[in-house]
Order: structure tokens, then sequence, then C-alpha cells
């Protein structure tokens, strides 16, 4: 490659070596790499303001250190120094297992490479093609599919909003505090509480009212659960040749969910729930799965993973200009998961049960705890009044909310209290799981309840359902977004590149070396885990004040950023890429 | 109108206990969507000592539409138009934020904040805000003024 030509001075500097770096790398597949790089110079340039993501960590194959391994690595009888190194480190960066993951240059080696370095823990089934796309392909797809230790799944809202912050713990903190990596993995003993609790998740139509006049494709609300955490939900466009399953509602299923969309991709997406977080990847689709209106990937490409919270939006194509019929419109998700805390016992809805039983008592009846009706202010737990309950457990007098239940939305309801949707065309569960494990564990069913609190963000404390929480929440997306943003363009940007390999270098090194102590390695460890692609020894000089840099998976909208594509508008072509693009 | 019956209820309440610097009636004690307030400008701030009338129009969707404020009294801030209406641009009241269960109350608090703490970053009046962030003093001697002028 030829990298020092668009390369400007101010970079030179850091990269002293980057003459040597140049010839080490340059039997790569040039082109694209070419292109890429160029990328990633464009972004420094535009986004260097940012010091903390300053050359060296953005372009970390420009760090001298990683010239003499990588020139190693690049010549191709690499079996020697590569394979264990190279291990650790890759757990460490992306956790995608194999080298061969990491991008386009380690490719060039895979055929030594992986035999020796794949670690046992996935099964990958990428294919070794000469083919450069097939390559960038496989790299992502690999990469999409992390390993439990996976760090960044935690999509943690920041301390202040955490409505548990003693359960916490387990997903949390590693972003945020540095603590030990080793809590994240460990989160399998949180997985399999969970476990017990298959992981579900719910797609809602979801109509943008500001962004765009013309209505997405309507489709009924679709639930998933998935029968082992392995599982994957394929999205796709439906096709009437091959149908879809209706699978069998009482039974968790992992069917593939398939809209009647020209603008979707027969392989367009996929959910997958891992170490207890929901994520979507985009599996190539030609026009682009956005997530909170950043655009995944680039056409037919296949992107890395990216946590998805509680009512995200997850757009699938771009509205096609040709035609006005329902089939050319894109379809709009508003997910639901994470809800799990709610569906559980819990102090408010436990609560709300004894008041229920309570009714009608007369005058022994316990009317302590009585709540007003959020809609008319009056006393919702009396005797002699029709009520409805949403699945939240928020009560209200039938008279009052019934406006919101026949609306439009109709079966979606959206609790005016804290916002959470429910379904009310939704199946009726007369499990009696719930009551009986609380019995069975005693003590433990308060964890139970609890531990899947601190991954959903959008929620207001159980009993402290007010405005308070909402807005604290949003104030909060509010401060992280412009610097979530910045990370996440970083990580769009670096994750394109083949840089993985050379970091991977940068990395082992590093790990070769001893680790002056313990937690200094670990905050590395789970910084670079979060961040794929951040230079390793980088996150070492993360100042503790500012770990909302280290927290951002989710993508998250701002109009600042022109980095990211972003959904065009509605009225736009399928081939509007970049609102950029549009607006020219 | 269930409506009718919470409003009548939040008035009621409001009446009985004001909250710190403000008072609440009804412009017309035959529309109970349409309220007056008063509220006293927060101490320590350039509109201490002002009496600034509001009005607080209620929708008859509420509480499922938000009430609108707008000062009735001219007043020098970044978050409130400077033009007759003067309207208030509150985050909790816009459409998409708001949620039922918030009460006048705590409207008419946020309000008050407001004129505590104006919010430059949310502003409708760009220009004041600049004026806020860049040149405090001038502002406070601008508000000032305008408070002893017009809301005295």
């Amino acid at each position: 490659m030829q990298p020092p030509m668009s390369m400007p001075a101010s970079m030179m500097g850091t990269a002293t070596a980057s003459t040597s770096f140049s010839d080490s790398s340059s039997p790569r597949p040039g082109r694209l790499r070419r292109f890429s790089q160029l990328r990633a110079y464009t972004q420094n340039l535009s986004g260097g303001h940012r010091s903390r993501h300053s050359i060296s960590s953005r372009v970390p194959w420009l760090s001298p250190s990683s010239v003499p391994n990588s020139t190693v690595t690049q010549v191709g009888n690499s079996t020697a120094p590569c394979p264990e190194s190279d291990q650790p480190a890759l757990s460490r960066y992306t956790s995608a297992p194999p080298s061969s993951s990491h991008g386009l240059g380690v490719d060039q080696v895979s055929s030594t490479d992986s035999s020796n370095s794949t670690p046992p823990n996935e099964s990958i089934e990428s294919p070794r093609s000469s083919n450069v796309m097939a390559r960038l392909r496989s790299a992502s797809a690999v990469q999409g599919r992390p390993p439990r230790t996976l760090g960044r799944t935690a999509t943690p809202e920041g301390p202040t909003s955490s409505p548990e912050p003693s359960a916490a713990a387990t997903n949390e903190t590693p972003e945020l505090a540095g603590t030990p990596v080793t809590e994240t993995q460990d989160d399998g003993e949180g997985s399999n509480n969970q476990q017990k609790q298959k992981a579900t998740i719910r797609f809602f139509p979801y109509q943008d009212s500001f962004q765009s006049s013309r209505p997405s494709l309507p489709f009924v609300p679709i639930t998933r659960t998935l029968p082992s955490e392995s599982c994957v939900v394929r999205v796709g466009r439906y096709s009437e040749r091959d149908g879809i399953p209706i699978p069998n509602p009482t039974e968790p299923s992992d069917a593939p969910v398939g809209f009647k969309s020209k603008v979707v991709s027969r392989k367009h997406c996929e959910f997958m729930f891992i170490n207890g977080q929901w994520h979507v990847k985009d599996v190539g689709s030609s026009s682009g799965t956005f997530l909170n209106h950043m655009r995944l990937s680039q056409p037919n490409m296949v992107s890395r993973l990216y946590s998805i919270k509680d009512g995200d939006i997850v757009q699938l194509g771009i509205d096609f200009r040709g035609g006005e019929e329902m089939i050319f419109r894109c379809v709009r998700i508003r997910i639901e998961c994470n809800r799990s805390w709610q569906q559980q016992p819990n102090e408010f809805n436990k609560n709300t049960e004894s008041l229920i039983k309570n009714l009608g008592k007369g005058e022994t009846a316990d009317y302590a705890g009585c709540r007003e009706c959020s809609i008319c202010l009056g006393s919702v737990l009396r005797p002699y009044q029709c009520l409805f309950m949403a699945a939240c457990a928020h009560v209200w007098h039938y008279k009052c909310i019934s406006r919101l239940l026949h609306s439009p939305d109709y079966p979606m309801f959206q609790c005016p209290n804290c916002r959470a949707f429910t379904d009310l065309s939704a199946e009726v569960d007369d499990t009696n799981d719930h009551d009986t494990e609380a019995k069975k564990s005693g003590s433990p069913s308060a964890n139970v309840s609890e531990e899947p609190q601190p991954r959903s963000e959008t929620q207001t404390p159980a009993d402290a359902p007010g405005p308070d929480g909402d807005e604290q929440q949003s104030s909060n997306q509010q401060t992280g977004q412009s610097e979530e943003n910045e990370v996440v363009t970083d990580i769009e940007n670096l994750h394109l590149h083949e840089d993985q390999p050379l970091n991977t270098d940068i990395d082992s090194r590093r790990s070769d070396s001893p680790a002056p102590d313990g937690s200094n390695n670990d905050l590395a460890r789970s910084a670079t885990i979060n961040i794929p692609g951040f230079q390793p020894t980088q996150p070492l000089n993360v100042p503790a004040g500012r770990p909302s840099h280290l927290r951002a998976d989710t993508p998250v909208r701002s109009e600042t950023s022109d980095d990211n594509p972003l959904t065009p508008r509605n009225d736009s072509g399928p081939l509007a890429f970049d609102g950029r693009a549009v607006m020219q | 109108m269930g409506s009718q019956k919470r409003i009548a209820k939040e008035l009621h309440e409001l009446v009985e206990s004001p909250p710190e610097g403000i008072t609440v009636k009804l412009a017309d004690e035959d529309n109970l969507y349409e309220w007056r307030v008063f509220m006293d400008g927060p101490e320590g701030s350039p509109y201490q000592n002002g009496k600034f009338q509001i009005k607080l129009v209620l929708p008859t969707e509420y509480p499922f539409k938000p009430p609108t404020v707008s000062f009735a009294t001219k007043i020098y801030h970044p978050n409130v138009t400077n033009d007759d209406k003067g309207s208030m641009c509150l985050g909790m009241l816009r459409p998409d934020e708001w949620k039922p269960s918030s009460k006048i109350g705590a409207v008419l608090q946020f309000a008050r904040q407001l004129l505590a703490e104006p919010m430059p970053d949310d502003a409708i009046e760009g220009r004041i805000a600049e004026q806020y962030k860049n040149d405090r003093k001038h502002y406070d001697e601008v508000a000032r003024e305008w408070t002893r002028k017009h809301a005295s």
C-alpha cells in the first residue's frame, strides 16, 4: 500500500516506521486496502480534534511497534511466532476467534495461520476464498460471531441511570470502570439464570413520524423466543415460494422472520442473543440495515455485531421510489427486548398483585400502597371499578386509559407511565413458571428478578415509574451521544479495514511482555474488547472520569456526525447510501 | 369529560398548596382550560423581584396532550420567544416527550427552574442564548432591565 502519500505530515511523526511498514504490507490485496486506508486518513483529519482517538489509536498499524512482527506475519510462513500470540490477542479484540477473521491481510497467511490459531470455542464456516470481497465478508462474518467473552455486549447507560446499581456488576462495570473482564466472562452464570427465562425479542412496526411522511411497511408484531442461546433469528424477504412455517406460539422458536417488501434482501439481517444481550448484524443486504438511523454496513457487506436495546429502531432497506405500493416500503422495527425483569416477579408488580387481591375486602382491605391512576389522578385500586393493567403492572381505570388502548396503533399499547410497549394481541401466557421458580429458589429469586435489570436501559426502576427516570435517561443519552458517535465512527471505520492483523501483533507483543499489574491489564482488556480496532495500549491512558467513551456500542443518532451513513429521508431512492448524498 | 375532573383536581391542589413562587387561578371562572399563573422571578436570577404572568392553556385532550405555556409578561430569556406570544419551550411539553402522568404543578415548577437556569442549548431565541453563553454580564443587565420595565 502507499499510505505515505496520503498521510499528512502530522501523522508522519507518529508513524516513524511508516516506510518500512508499508513495505511489509505491500503484498496485500491492493486496491481495497488503499481505499479504506484513505478513508481512515480522511477520518483522522476530520475527526482529529478528538485527541484521545488520535492517529496512533485510530490507525494502529502505524505504530512502530507493529512493524517487525507484522513483517513476519505478512511474509507468510508465520507458523512460529504468530499462532499462540495470536489467540489471546484476538480474543481480547473482538473476541472473534480465528485469526483469519481479522481482516484481509491475514487471509494471506490464513492457511498456515488458522490451523494453529483457531480457538476451539467456535465453529467457523468462513470460506477462505481468494476473492477479496468474499474475504471481507467472511472476515466480518466471523467477527460477527463472538464467543461468550464478548465484553462489549453490555449497553450500559452509565452508572447514574442504572436502575439497580448493585446488580449492575456483571454486565456494566467492566466497561465503565475497567473491572476485570473475567467478570464479564463469568456472566455465564447470569445467563444460566436467564436461560430459564428464555431470550425473547419482539418486533413491532414503527412509524417514524418525524423523519418521513410515508408509512413504513405494516406488519403484525412478531415474537421470537430462542430455544437455545446459540440460535439466530434470521430476517429476510418473505417469499411465497419458500413460504415461512408458522411456529407453534407456545414453543420457543427461532423461525426466520419474513417481510413482504422488495427492499428487504432475501438474507437481510440476523438477530442473536449473546451473553445476555441481543445483537443485530447485517448479513450482506443490498439496501442496508439501519440501527437508529445508522447504516450498519455498505451494500452487500456483512456488518459486525451491534448490540441493541429495548426501544431501538431497526430499519430494513430504504423506500423504493419507483412505486407507491406497500411492497416497496422499507421495514421499520421497534425492538422490544431485555424486558424480562418486568415480566418476572418484582417489587412493583408483586405489590400490585397484593393490592388487587385486597380489592373488595371491605374494611379489612389494606389500601396503604394504593396508587393513583395517572390519567385522572384518582385512586385506582378501589372496589367496583373497571381497571386495566398493562404488562408493566401499571394500572389505570379502564375508562381513563381506553383512549390509548383503542388507538390507531392497536394492538400496540405504550404505557404512558413507563413507555413500555405491550402487545395487546399477544398470546396469553398461562404458565406458572414464575411462581414456582420464586418459591423454589427463595432468596435467589430476588436475584433472578433483578439480574437482567442492568441490561435494560430504557426502563425506569420498577418501583419508581415516574417522569424522573425517563428524563434522566434521556439526558444521559444526550450527553453521551456525541461521544458515542465518535466512538462508533471509529469502530466503524477501523473495522472495515484490514488493520486487525497488525493490531494483533501489537497486542500479542504486549501480552508477551510481563504486564505491569493485573488491573492495568484488565483495563486494557476490557477496553479492547469493547472497541475492536482500538489500539490495545491506548485504553491504559483513559481517564477514569470519562467512561462514557467506552461504553458506546449501540449507535445513537446524531445530526452532527457526518461520518455515519444515516438513513436517508424516506423520499430518496434506494441508491442513496448516505444522508449527505441526498442533500447534494 | 374525564379531563375536567383531573384538571379540577390539579387546580385544587395547586390553589391549596401552591409551589414556591407560583400562584394559579383560572383566567375565566367559567373556563377550566385556561389558567393564569403568576410566577415570581427566582431569587438570584436577573428576574428576581419580577412578577410574571403566564398563560397556561390545556387542550381538551389533556392529559393525553401537553398544555401550552406562554408568558403574557415580556421577558428576556433564551427559552421564551421574544414576541407577543411569549411561548416557552419546555422539553417535557413536546408532544413526543409528554407523559399523561406529568402534572401541571411539575410543569410550572420546571418553568420556574428554567428562569433560574436558562438552557441556551435548547433555545428559541438564539441571539439571547448566544449572549447568555458569551456575555453573561450583559445578558443579566438586559434581563434585569426588562424585568424592571415589564414585570414589576
